[in-house]
């Protein structure tokens, strides 16, 4: 997430007009693209018609940085109104959604006892975080179940159960019976 | 913790390392309760998740670690679990691929700015 303030304000930028969710750098647009590129070469000063390599590169760097910044700030502000109009039950469940985490200490542990030697603080960041995804993947898929069978939350265990079988067949949940892994 | 409707045939089940889905991990203590609890809430399930939701999860979030753990150290360095490595194992599943390249450059940014500020605190 962008921090709004490190932001340069462009004026006479046209807006992309599509609100695109992904914060990861996806394909930019054309429209902002030409534009971009016209003041980017008056700011170089370079009059020829062929930068360099490298300014090229630069300038793509450039151009897509600051695509995604103001995708950023698009998605910061959609956000913002989204959640002033939440109820106060949304409110709570958002806040439990934002805040809920699994406790460092307890996943180190756990990864030191499989590994039997330490690992670094990134990797136990990056394990809870994907096992966060991970919970919520299959919470939401047992939250189809259970609308699609006809009952109502909270969840049972048949849902669960139901949900983790339908992401292995997607492979999207990890499957150790029919893969083999082989390791010293 | 008070789990009233496990049945005690439960505790047998301490050979069964890998599949956590259909037995309980046995005597194992819950490492998770409360967050996990917190966590479905967030993401849409009643106020009160049913107890065996919870541990079922608990199980499979324990396999989910263990698995990409052991695969982790069977690739890249062997026997060293790696931020590199991870990021590979996930490099298919665009949702945990993106988290965790945020929560990594979150933190990176983190850091920079909290070294920038000690540096500016404790003279030039």
């Amino acid at each position: 997430m962008a921090d709004p303030a490190r932001v340069r304000p462009e004026a006479g930028r046209p807006e992309p007009g599509e609100g695109s969710c992904s914060s990861t750098s996806s394909e930019p647009a054309a429209k902002p693209r030409s534009a971009a590129a016209a003041e980017e070469e008056e700011e170089e000063g370079s009059s020829s018609l062929h930068p360099s390599p490298a300014k090229k590169l630069k300038m793509e760097h450039d151009k897509k940085k600051e695509k995604r910044q103001k995708v950023d700030e698009d998605e910061i502000q959609k956000m913002q109104v989204l959640v002033s109009s939440f109820s106060e039950e949304q409110l709570n469940r958002y806040e439990m959604y934002r805040r809920s985490a699994f406790p460092k200490a307890a996943i180190k542990r756990l990864i030191q006892s499989i590994t039997g030697s330490s690992v670094s603080q990134n990797v136990v960041i990056a394990m809870s975080g994907i096992s966060k995804v991970f919970t919520g993947e299959i919470v939401e898929e047992a939250l189809d179940v259970c609308e699609k069978w006809g009952d109502k939350p909270p969840l049972q265990p048949k849902h669960m159960r139901e949900a983790v079988r339908r992401l292995r067949s997607r492979e999207q949940s990890p499957n150790t019976k029919h893969k083999h892994i082989l390791f010293h | 913790m008070a789990e009233e409707e496990d049945d005690p045939g439960f505790d047998e089940d301490l050979d069964d390392g890998g599949n956590g889905v259909d037995s309980g991990q046995g005597k194992r203590k819950r490492l998770f309760s409360k967050e996990l609890r917190c966590m479905m809430y967030g993401f849409g399930d009643d106020q009160n998740p049913y107890t065996e939701s919870v541990d079922i999860l608990e199980d499979l979030v324990i396999e989910f670690i263990t698995e990409m753990t052991h695969k982790a150290m069977s690739i890249g360095r062997q026997g060293r679990v790696q931020v590199e490595d991870i990021v590979f194992l996930i490099r298919k599943d665009p949702r945990k691929f993106a988290r965790v390249k945020d929560l990594l450059t979150m933190n990176e940014e983190l850091k920079k700015t909290l070294k920038a500020f000690d540096e500016a605190n404790y003279g030039s």
